[in-house]
């Protein structure tokens, strides 16, 4: 990760010293800015720019080319909250993946990391806020000492993402464009935050939030600020949140140094983003990115966003589609002059099945603990008819586990007790001792009750009662069989938490294309989310509840424990190899099929969207690691459609 | 009649104040409370949130107060009209819903407009040619909306008006004209939307109207007033819309105290389905997402119109019938 | 409205066109009663017992009869639901998905065969992702009656095989086509009757209890207890019907199985159905009350529960079941509506309303739109429902 940015770093060193150095690179103004910069209510461009811009190399890049400018596209999104998708989708972090998945530095001209533990932040001079005002360390120092240990504001302490065993990092602002934090111990997760698709903000526009902060403004003027946001509480904390929504992005007065702005206020049906005139990034021609003048959200109900895709309403959608509406998108991909593409989605499997090891009942418990019994339940499962039948046999059948698309991938990681080996599973259940069996052919458990499970689900698609009914079928071969209670999300997560719930049905490891560089918290117990020990992971997360008893799940925490310390990328690579291994082994959860393809429609003209890409939230941020100010409208576009099913 | 009025307007305060505490309770009753579903749905989309920034909300929202305190400062609250606060737009929540109501009010008077056009000929003309196979086949029309799940009436209504007339899916005007003021063409594309909306709720109203009013009519035709103006000659037509009809009538005033709610909160399963910039959705997402306030006030408001409704009604009726008694003792 | 006995009466005695011309004087013996006393026919009809009545009057009102007697046979067909369905509620076929309706033909190259249907093959289309189905025409395939199929158990007692109809060896017999699993949506459409019609039965079952117990206490005791039951019919009336339904059906207990929540969720429906039927009672029993031969009944000394049961409620509950009538569509539309929401029955369990909610998208409206079918037996049974309670009510009224 290190020698990452540090290449990051020299490139942009590197182009920086060619710019210096005769290789001219000729700033070109934007043309919707043309009159306001000539009427000298905006700068002209070299003067918003930072004096280091970013330059983004983008026609190095596979099927991408320099754009021109302007135009506006529409998305569909469900709610109102969805905005909050355009600061993924916007992507502009102090560091960033590329699409190699390598960290790079974007708003920040340098990071520099020593020891995984001292890591030293260097700001672009000149950048500005999405106002004018200049970014500088100064925003940082807001965020540190009057943000997150103001106890009033903070009242529970910084977020944990600052915190290293229970120690607060070290802030030091070194000059007006460099800050510093440093930890006793590494803290591997630190960067990978500051990346995420809904990243730590560790910075605020100082200039703008300190107008309701009562260190910075009079109580009077306080007070009336505070009546005037008609929050829930009249205080000045209430007042300092609302505002504060970085990553909501429903404030429209509030600085950003996203590519886009949003300038609709809630509550509307229609929000509008317009370019931000001060975005740190140009392409090799001097132009400003992005090229999308606009981005207008149109307000849909989730069910209703594929049928107004379908009808050509939007100009850019991957949410709220499904493989399912592929055939209903393509048939009308000709008549509204869109293209369907089919990327590849990134989850350890599409729907999971999770054993519950902290079940209360003690007899399901003590099977579930034996790893025989769960790697029967595994073999039991008929993946390949489970594809045929629902996703045309184009999803990658195998356990819940890294995809090909990772660095550390493995084929045995994923083929481990994922056959379909019916007679296999029935043999290991037989020498468990579950040879008794009731006059409907079902197993009976040692204290005599039949084996019916009842999976827990939070009955959020057609496709996942599908699915379960097709299992519900090759289960019953083993002489097991499965009753689906679907209840709302919260009921969900409260049985499983508590281990009312025997088993549990959801999506898979979140992040399957995974390097050495990111963390492998996912694989052992370490928080509450994970369904197969989320009391184990509570215990991790808050001490309460009992540490995990079982050898091998001892061994993933260690594991993972050493992961943190470690700073060497090979014994990082090596640590990952030892957690998959025991992890695909022992079977905690059971996969089905993975990378099934998401739906992508875009404008028919709409460039550098690569055909084939991929549909995650993590690390991808969806569109964010494309670069969504890299897309532009190419107006004397005359392409013809594609066919992504038969390239592939 | 003032001391009726009085003595009815002094009801309804113990009558609303039960029915608030019941909203409250009601609303309360899913388990969990707002911030759960709201890390629940973030975790479907695989968003995880920091437990001390929901601790922190927790507080903020007051959602760690007991259960009565909510209660009262909420019930409170509307008495000085603040209606409390909606954690999913951040906002009050009159400002939330105040939009929308517009636009609610025209579909529902449209619908209502319709409903009345529709049913009133059917069910005079079924009335007066009773079992006939006209009157049948009529009745049949009717009762084939009441009968087609509405749900399902609007997608398909939705696909084929976008397939032959190019209407866009969804929404009450086209996208360019939301947030715009009002010109020609927008009240023009709110035309082009807004027949899908009334026909789809209207016919599931058509159905009860025309039973109403056929059976109400065929009871007056049969009293002795209209056999003796049919005998003196009096023209059918004439006869139906000047005696029977305007008797007849009376239960549409009865109505207005079921038709005033229905007129804000719209018909909420198909405003969903058609993602209409109405009420009835922001009512179902904040009861799901247990956005309690929201839902709390709203319902509350629609209470209220009822209660207010069915005093109107009561009133009205006294006036158009004088044989109708305010105080319904027996004799 | 109604034609009454002495109308009858007077026109049998009309005279003749001829008789006003030419005087003339029947022989036949003249009883001077004969206008008072009553004719067989008028004997049978005054005497008749008021069930009698209204089956006289129903008889009357044709298509209310035959949509009666559709009703019945409907509900005795979901007893046997296994045996009308030609494959069993869990089958499928993974190689017939989204299989559109398969044709059936009587007539083969010109020659008459009876129903049969073709070879049934598909073929996939990738670059679409769609299975395009045709037929072979060089299989013919005659359909059996009374024959073996999958195997079931008949009211948890019976096991059988033996099925209304089914395919032949070999061959695939999809007269609505298949879902997304290749399950063949008639018979889920047979199996789905059964637990939406009992939906309709059951709840109105219990808001009819509900209804005539609460409503029947405030009519007949009045005073503070009417005052309370109109306050709760009220409020409950007044209410908004969405968030009772979210609220009741989120409190169903977790651990329920999908019978007992289908019982629960019936119950809800039934929990807000009451009050109309309360109210009706009420006032209804408030007007019979003032009635003269209740007058007439309480002076010859009969006793309170007397009136009530012999005098009181025969006239009541003609209109009841009426109305009864015409609220099991609202039960059976309420069902769908919950589906909808995800709030009452969900999947595994095979309701219409399940069905229904499962078509709500816009790929089954543009691409699979057999899929939307279980709308038609809806709509059949909501029709067929009114038009037999409007019968029943017209009738229910015979004086």
């Amino acid at each position: 990760m290190n020698k990452a940015i540090r290449l990051a770093v020299c490139c942009i060193t590197w182009l920086l010293s060619l710019n210096s150095t005769g290789y001219a690179l000729e700033l070109k103004e934007t043309p919707i800015y043309a009159d306001q910069v000539s009427a000298a209510t905006l700068p002209p461009i070299a003067e918003r720019l930072p004096q280091t811009p970013y330059v983004d190399h983008l026609e190095l890049l596979d099927q991408r080319q320099l754009g021109k400018p302007g135009g506006t596209i529409n998305l569909l999104m469900a709610k109102a909250k969805d905005v909050r998708q355009m600061v993924v989708y916007g992507y502009a972090r102090l560091v960033g993946f590329n699409e190699e998945l390598e960290l790079e530095a974007d708003i920040l001209q340098n990071v520099d990391v020593k020891e995984g533990r001292i890591f030293t932040l260097t700001l672009r001079p000149g950048h500005r806020w999405s106002d004018g005002h200049p970014f500088t360390s100064e925003d940082f120092r807001y965020y540190w000492e009057d943000v997150i240990n103001n106890e009033q504001l903070y009242q529970f302490g910084p977020p944990k993402q600052l915190m290293v065993d229970g120690q607060l990092a070290k802030f030091d602002v070194i000059d007006r464009f460099t800050v510093r934090y440093s930890w006793d111990q590494p803290n591997p997760d630190f960067l990978l935050a500051l990346a995420g698709p809904g990243p730590l903000y560790i910075y605020r526009p100082a200039h703008y939030m300190k107008q309701f902060h009562p260190g910075f403004t009079d109580p009077e003027t306080l007070k009336t600020r505070i009546i005037e946001a008609k929050t829930k509480r009249k205080t000045w904390t209430a007042l300092h949140q609302r505002k504060d929504h970085q990553y909501k992005f429903d404030n429209p007065e509030l600085p950003t140094l996203q590519p886009w702005i949003p300038v609709t206020p809630l509550p509307s049906e229609r929000f509008r983003f317009v370019r931000n005139p001060y975005y740190h990034r140009i392409d090799t021609q001097g132009y400003q990115l992005p090229y999308l003048d606009e981005v207008i959200i149109d307000l849909a109900s989730s069910r209703l966003v594929p049928a107004k895709t379908g009808s050509g309403d939007s100009d850019l959608q991957g949410r709220y589609l499904s493989m399912g509406n592929y055939t209903f998108l393509h048939e009308g991909a000709q008549r509204n002059s869109v293209n369907v593409l089919l990327w590849r989605t990134t989850r350890g499997s599409q729907l999971t099945l999770y054993p519950n090891l902290n079940a209360n009942d003690p007899v399901w418990r003590k099977l579930f603990h034996n790893v025989d019994f769960r790697r029967a339940m595994s073999l039991a499962i008929n993946r390949h008819e489970i594809n045929q039948a629902i996703y045309f046999g184009l999803a990658l059948e195998g356990a819940d586990n890294l995809l090909p698309e990772s660095p550390l991938y493995k084929p045995q990681y994923r083929n481990r007790w994922a056959d379909y080996k019916p007679e296999e599973a029935n043999r290991m259940l037989d020498a468990i001792g579950l040879t008794q069996r009731d006059h409907r052919g079902i197993r009976l458990l040692p204290d005599g009750r039949p084996m019916e499970i009842i999976i827990q689900s939070a009955g959020e698609s057609t496709e996942e009662t599908d699915i379960l009914e097709l299992i519900h079928d090759s289960w019953l071969n083993a002489g097991i069989k499965i009753h689906t209670k679907p209840t709302a999300r919260e009921v969900f997560r409260n049985r499983v938490f508590s281990g009312d719930a025997l088993m549990s049905v959801w999506t898979g490891l979140p992040n399957a294309i995974p390097s050495a560089s990111m963390s492998p918290a996912h694989l052992a117990p370490t928080s509450q989310q994970q369904l197969q020990w989320s009391q184990w992971g509570k215990y991790h997360e808050t001490g309460q509840g009992d540490p995990p008893d079982n050898p091998a799940v001892q061994q993933l925490l260690e594991l993972n424990d050493q992961w943190r310390w470690s700073t060497d990328n090979s014994q990082r690579e090596s640590i990952w190899h030892q957690m998959l291994d025991l992890y695909s082994d022992n079977v905690f959860t059971i996969g089905t099929v993975a990378r099934v393809l998401q739906p992508i429609v875009i404008r028919r003209n709409l460039r550098n969207l690569p055909s084939d890409g991929l549909w995650n939230w993590e690390p991808n941020a969806y569109f964010g690691v494309y670069r969504m100010d890299r897309f532009w409208l190419d107006e004397m576009a005359t392409s013809a459609a594609i066919s992504p099913v038969e390239e592939r | 009649m003032a001391r009726y009025i009085l003595n009815r307007l002094l009801l309804m305060i113990p009558t609303l104040i039960i029915i608030s505490f019941i909203i409250f309770v009601i609303i309360q009753l899913p388990p969990g409370d707002y911030l759960e579903s709201y890390i629940s749905e973030l975790e479907s989309q695989g968003e995880s949130i920091d437990p001390l920034q929901i601790k922190m909300l927790r507080q903020q929202y007051g959602l760690d107060e007991p259960f009565l305190m909510q209660y009262l400062t909420w019930s409170t609250g509307m008495l000085h009209g603040d209606f409390g606060y909606s954690f999913e737009y951040g906002l009050p929540v009159s400002d939330v819903v105040g939009d929308r109501l517009f636009l609610t009010t025209i579909i529902s008077i449209f619908t209502i407009i319709f409903t009345w056009l529709v049913a009133f000929p059917i069910g005079m003309y079924s009335a007066t040619h009773k079992y006939s196979w006209s009157d049948y086949s009529l009745t049949f029309l009717g009762f084939l909306g009441l009968a087609t799940p509405n749900f399902l009436l609007a997608l398909v209504m939705l696909y084929f008006a976008n397939v032959t007339f190019g209407t866009s899916i969804g929404g009450l005007m086209d996208a360019e004209y939301i947030n715009q003021p009002w010109s020609w063409n927008k009240v023009k594309s709110v035309l082009e939307h807004l027949w899908i909306p009334v026909v789809v709720i209207g016919t599931s109203g058509t159905a009860g109207m025309i039973r109403r009013l056929r059976a109400n009519l065929l009871d007056e035709l049969h009293k002795p007033y209209v056999v003796t103006a049919r005998a003196k000659g009096v023209p059918p037509f004439r006869l139906l819309v000047k005696y029977p009809l305007r008797v007849a009538l009376n239960f549409f005033i009865a109505d207005i105290g079921n038709m005033l709610p229905s007129i804000i909160s719209g018909a909420e399963i198909v405003a969903v389905v058609m993602s209409l910039p109405t009420t009835g959705p922001i009512l179902i997402a904040a009861l799901q997402s247990q956005d309690m306030y929201l839902a709390g006030s709203f319902l509350m408001f629609l209470a209220l119109l009822t209660v207010i409704g069915v005093l109107i009604s009561d009133l009205a009726l006294a006036l158009l019938d004088p044989r109708i008694r305010l105080y319904g003792e027996a004799r | 409205m109604r034609q009454n006995p002495t109308e009858k009466g007077a026109a049998s005695t009309q005279l003749t066109g001829q008789a006003l011309r030419e005087h003339w004087v029947t022989d036949s013996p003249f009883d001077p009663q004969s206008i008072a006393a009553i004719s067989a026919d008028q004997e049978k009809y005054y005497f008749a017992s008021q069930w009698q009545l209204i089956w006289w009057r129903f008889k009357r009102h044709r298509l209310a009869l035959i949509c009666g007697i559709f009703l019945f046979l409907m509900y005795a067909s979901i007893l046997i639901s296994e045996f009308m369905a030609p494959y069993a509620l869990p089958t499928r076929h993974t190689d017939f998905i989204y299989s559109p309706p398969q044709p059936v033909h009587l007539i083969h190259e010109g020659e008459f065969v009876g129903p049969f249907v073709y070879g049934w093959d598909y073929q996939l289309n990738m670059t679409k992702l769609l299975r395009e189905y045709s037929e072979d025409r060089s299989q013919v395939y005659p359909l059996e009656f009374f024959c073996k199929g999958d195997p079931y158990q008949l009211l948890g007692i019976w096991d059988g095989d033996s099925h209304l109809f089914c395919a032949p060896e070999g061959a695939t017999l999809f007269i609505l086509g298949t879902d997304r699993l290749g399950r063949d949506m008639l018979s889920r459409i047979t199996y789905g009757a059964r637990v939406s019609l009992t939906i309709g039965l059951i709840g109105i079952i219990v808001s009819f209890t509900l209804g005539i117990i609460i409503g029947g206490l405030a009519g007949y005791y009045g005073g503070w207890l009417d005052s309370v039951v109109q306050r709760i019919t009220e409020v409950i009336q007044s209410f908004p019907q969405l968030p009772l339904w979210m609220a009741l059906s989120a409190i169903l207990p977790v651990t329920w199985s999908p019978l007992w929540v289908f019982f629960g969720i019936t119950l809800i429906l039934a929990m807000l159905d009451w009050t109309g039927l309360a109210r009706a009672v009420r006032s209804k029993l408030l007007a019979l009350r003032e009635e003269d031969y209740c007058l007439a009944a309480q002076l010859m000394g009969a006793r309170p529960r007397r009136i009530i049961g012999r005098h009181l409620l025969p006239g009541l509950f003609s209109h009841l079941i009426a109305s009864a009538t015409l609220s099991i569509p609202a039960m059976i539309l309420g069902e769908t509506a919950l589906s909808f929401l995800g709030l009452g029955l969900r999947p595994p369990i095979t309701s219409w309303g399940v069905l229904l909610n499962e078509a709500q998208n816009i790929n089954v409206v543009a691409i699979y739109p057999w899929l939307m079918f279980p709308v038609v037996p809806v709509i059949i049974i909501i029709l067929a429902f009114n038009f037999f309670g409007d019968g029943l009510r017209d009738a229910a009224d015979p004086y």
